[in-house]
Order: structure tokens, then sequence, then C-alpha cells
């Protein structure tokens, strides 16, 4: 079944499509919230849970003007930012995730994901959504509800940031 | 680290992690947020039926002539018990 008519189901409060959508999405919201986090796998899976209630809870309010997979990054972001503003005095500056494992494509990943967790949550999101998940500035935008020339200056802010890290590694 | 290199490591999709418990836990979740509304209800149809009960033994005691309502702290008091008891049956319901 084709996506639309999935988003169609949801919205009349079909559950079984609504499911479809979640197994279809919950990967990349996942993975989102996995970069978020710096790599708190338990965290960001319970940030993912509650987004897609939250998606399910207001699915009648969503209105096709963004892509389905553009509106559950917005409110996995919020989520994000809600439990980010809760938990202020708890230090998150560590990827918190798995050990390289192989050579290469393994440590290549680690040694982003570790580069990553120093750059500010606007810029980690930005750079995840633009390039992991292949969406345009203007999606993005949408997505971390920012201006345009914000998302674009923390795009490019994070860029540098990472290439420094990555071409001097402590 | 050249430009390129950059994209490349940035444009490499996001790992795929398993759906299947994440799934299970998330209808879970769902079937017990749908259920909600009807276990508020129960709940203060508990709360309803206490009230009904006790105005019931009130209604029964006038009718026997029993002078309940001649104490003063009768009437307060029973309902002091029936918000109690209502507040307690929505507290339930809301925290289920």
């Amino acid at each position: 079944m084709e996506e639309s008519a999935l988003v169609a189901g949801a919205v009349a409060r079909d559950v079984a499509a609504f499911s479809a959508l979640a197994r279809l999405h919950q990967s990349r919201v996942r993975g989102l919230l996995l970069r978020l986090t710096r790599g708190r796998h338990a965290l960001a899976d319970d940030l993912a849970q509650e987004t897609f209630l939250e998606a399910w809870r207001a699915i009648a309010n969503f209105r096709g003007e963004s892509s389905f997979s553009t509106w559950l990054y917005r409110i996995a972001y919020s989520r994000f930012l809600m439990h980010a503003r809760r938990r202020k005095d708890e230090p998150l500056e560590d990827w918190q995730g798995e050990a390289p494992s192989g050579e290469g494509a393994a440590h290549a990943r680690i040694d982003l994901e570790r580069a990553m967790a120093k750059l500010s949550a606007p810029e980690r999101a930005a750079l995840t959504l633009c390039y992991a998940l292949g969406l345009s500035n203007t999606e993005a935008a949408l997505a971390l509800d920012m201006p345009l020339g914000t998302v674009k200056s923390h795009v490019l802010r994070g860029r540098e940031k990472l290439k420094a890290i990555l071409g001097d590694p402590p | 680290m050249t430009d390129e290199d950059l994209d490349a490591l940035l444009g490499a999709p996001l790992p795929e992690l398993d759906t299947t418990v994440f799934s299970v836990t998330l209808m879970e979740a769902i079937a017990r947020r749908r259920a909600r509304p009807a276990r508020i209800l129960a709940w203060v149809m508990v709360g309803l039926l206490f009230a009904t009960i006790a105005a019931a033994g009130v209604f029964g005691g006038l009718v026997a002539n029993l002078n309940v309502m001649t104490d003063p702290l009768a009437i307060p008091a029973a309902l002091a018990l029936l918000t109690l008891l209502l507040s307690y049956s929505v507290l339930r319901s809301a925290r289920e």
C-alpha cells in the first residue's frame, strides 16, 4: 500500500495503517534520536515511542503540508528538546554508543558519531536531516521549526567543526 | 579531510535498527492509550455507584425515620466521603 493511503487510513484512526507507517519510519526516527542523544539507545527509543504516540494523538492535524516523515522528524526533535530542557543538569557530551568493532567503515562511522557528539543539538539535527536522511534544507527547516537561513548556517558551522575534529583527532 | 570525504561520511545512511520489539511496544502503548477513555469511564462509574449506594442508605434511613439528618455533621461528612470516593476513582483512572 502506498504511503499516502496509509496516512489517509491513519488519519481515519486505522491502527493497522498507523502501525504500517510506524514500521516504515521507525528506524530513521530512532536513528535521528540516537544521534541527538549521543548514542543513548534506551533514551532514544523512549523518545521515539513518545514521538509515535504523539503522532498517533495528533494525526488528525497532519494536513500534508510537508511529507509524513518531515512531520515525524519535527515531533521527534521537539520531544528531544523537551527532554533536554528537563534534564539540563545532565551533561551529555560524549558518544555513548557501541565501541568500534571491525575495520575501515565501522571505525569511520564511530569516529563520525564521536565527532558529532561534540556539536550542538541543532547542528547534529540539521546535518543528520540534510545528509543521512536526505531532506532538503527547506524540509529540514520545517522539521526543526527554524528559518531556512538558520538551518543553512547550522549545516555550514557543523561541517566546519566536523572537518576540524576529524581532521585533527585527539 | 576533504569536502568529498566528509560528504560521503555524512551521507551514509543511518544504521538499520531492529524494529520488532519497538513495534510491539509501540502497539501496546497505543492500545493502552485507546483504552484510556473506557478505563476513566469505568472508574467514574465506580465512584458514582458508591455515591448512589450512599444516597440510597441515607434515603433508607429517612424512610425508616432514623434521625440521621439531625446530626449537624452527618451531611458534611457524607458529602466529604462522596467527594473523596469520586476523587479517588478519577485519580486511579488517570494513573492507569
